[in-house]
């Protein structure tokens, strides 16, 4: 456990210092979103076309920047170091895996408000029963990313195979969480979009127990 | 017979697809197996050359010991 | 193993494969729906079974790759898991060409065929990943990696599918669950062709499996070639030296 908060109040601590990864995810986000507003044309206040626009820029912003926190590693040649150390390959990985949902997460806030703006929903709307569904979501894929991670480094065009990896696996949480976005930004109770949820549950609960048994087999020095 | 062509196409394509990948791994193995013989011929070849030099090592050694 | 094997398999293949395609082509009936085009789905079905199916041997390959870490685990799942991405198009291909002339679309999001779309989007990774990372000492490990979290995956693609698909009824509608085989002569048509791809997907799976092996045996032996050179030089220097 301790580990475990070492390595990620490094990680935090970095961030803190430079907010670099953060804000190229928010940026990153808004020119996605900028770009489907374009390209989708969709009606004001459509909640449809808004969930899944957000999706998207997760996907595509989790593709680039949820993968950064281990990426790090790699590149500043502290790998050995890690590996060395007494610390669990687990709890590397839970380490690691707190950090990119945390960026993930901080994404995600900002792309929700900038949807909310672009696509003319609401702001009254119930966006409290919206953060759960992201969150999930969030989750899910950090956890994929980072297990994958290491297959961006060492990989030739590993940054072009990683994306093709992550989103298919993905795609469960992707359908789940569209519908249940779909569903929370229109205002519906949780049960109406209960099914969603627990394929969400499935797909975290999948992710994180892969990651988790086959980190180890995954990070070496390179 | 409406849609024949249909019905042809598909299983076309799918015999097509079979008889090529066969014979793109029975190339494939073949050219592997010429490598594969020539190494090891590659590999006698220096057995016989390696013993005949630690033989001669041998004599030499137990001349200049003598 | 060895080419005995591999011929006895392939002689094999041609056997039952020739009762399925007699079978599908004189024995079984036209069906009364969709007419003579309905017969593709005698070999349509059995690829998709080789292709699930092929995918689960990568996954396994993979779990006994990471436990026990011999090559030949990791062989297997590579050989498994390229036949299995032939199968994977295949379906795709002849789900299309069948879909055009019953329902005028070449493409239908019906759910099984988008699970298998999905399916392909996995096998390509793999196999995209295999292809780059050869130079890689750890692909293999790597490679197991993908090929369990994405076979565990696939029951959950499955089940979300089916909830997507409820969201588009617009789209055409799937086809019901048995493709309402009521003929005895259809049911055994069927059997027939997926005892045929079954032996089919065996014999390509041991020819591709073979060809790894030998890979292997070239570096072994290429090895050895090594060491042996460097015995001699090592002599060749003791004795210069004496």
């Amino acid at each position: 456990m301790s580990a475990l908060t070492a390595i990620l109040r490094k990680d935090l601590r970095l961030e803190l210092r430079t907010g670099e990864s953060t804000i190229a995810l928010v940026f990153l986000s808004l020119l996605i979103l900028t770009v489907l507003t374009f390209a989708l044309n969709a009606p004001g206040g459509d909640t449809a076309t808004a969930a899944g626009a957000l999706w998207v820029a997760m996907i595509f912003a989790g593709t680039i920047g949820a993968t950064r926190a281990l990426i790090g590693e790699w590149e500043n040649g502290c790998i050995r170091g890690l590996l060395l150390s007494p610390a669990d390959r687990a709890a590397i990985y839970c380490a690691k895996l707190v950090a990119s949902f945390v960026f993930m997460v901080l994404a995600e806030v900002a792309a929700t408000m900038l949807m909310v703006l672009f696509f003319n929903l609401d702001f009254r709307i119930r966006l409290l029963r919206l953060g759960p569904v992201l969150a999930m979501g969030a989750l899910g894929f950090a956890a994929l990313a980072t297990l994958l991670a290491a297959i961006q480094v060492r990989v030739r065009a590993g940054d072009l195979l990683l994306p093709l990896l992550i989103v298919p696996v993905f795609v469960p949480a992707l359908i789940a969480g569209v519908k249940a976005s779909n569903a929370a930004l229109a205002g519906l109770p949780f049960a109406a979009f209960s099914q969603s949820l627990k394929i969400l549950a499935a797909c975290d609960i999948l992710f994180l127990a892969g990651g988790y048994l086959l980190f180890e087999h995954v990070i070496t020095e390179d | 017979m409406e849609n024949l062509s249909y019905l042809f196409v598909a299983y076309s394509i799918i015999f097509a697809a079979i008889v090529l990948y066969v014979m793109f791994l029975w190339r494939r193995q073949a050219r592997l197996d010429t490598r594969l013989r020539g190494l090891e011929i590659q590999l006698n070849e220096m057995r016989d050359e390696l013993a005949q030099d630690r033989s001669k090592a041998m004599t030499t050694a137990t001349r200049s010991a003598s | 193993m060895g080419t005995k094997a591999a011929y006895r398999l392939g002689v094999a293949t041609l056997g039952v494969m020739t009762a399925a395609i007699f079978m599908v082509f004189v024995y079984v009936p036209t069906e009364a729906q969709e007419g003579i085009v309905q017969r593709i789905f005698y070999f349509h079905v059995p690829c998709a079974w080789v292709a699930f199916a092929a995918f689960a041997l990568v996954a396994i390959s993979g779990v006994f790759y990471l436990w026990f870490g011999q090559q030949v685990w990791d062989d297997l799942g590579y050989a498994a898991a390229e036949v299995g991405m032939v199968f994977c198009t295949l379906v795709l291909i002849t789900g299309s060409v069948w879909a055009k002339p019953i329902w005028g679309a070449w493409w239908t999001w019906d759910s099984r065929l988008t699970t298998t779309l999905v399916l392909w989007l996995l096998y390509a990774g793999y196999l995209a990943l295999r292809a780059m990372a050869d130079e890689v000492p750890q692909v293999g490990r790597l490679a197991a990696v993908v090929g369990i979290v994405a076979a565990a995956d696939v029951p959950v693609i499955i089940v979300s599918v089916r909830l997507w698909r409820t969201i588009h009824p617009a789209v055409i509608v799937t086809r019901q669950g048995s493709h309402g085989l009521e003929d005895p002569r259809m049911i055994a048509t069927l059997l027939v062709s997926m005892a045929a791809f079954t032996v089919l997907g065996t014999w390509l799976l041991m020819l591709r499996f073979a060809t790894l092996r030998t890979t292997a045996r070239i570096i072994n032996v290429g090895r050895q070639l090594a060491l042996m050179e460097a015995e001699m030089v090592d002599m060749g220097a003791q004795a210069r030296g004496s």
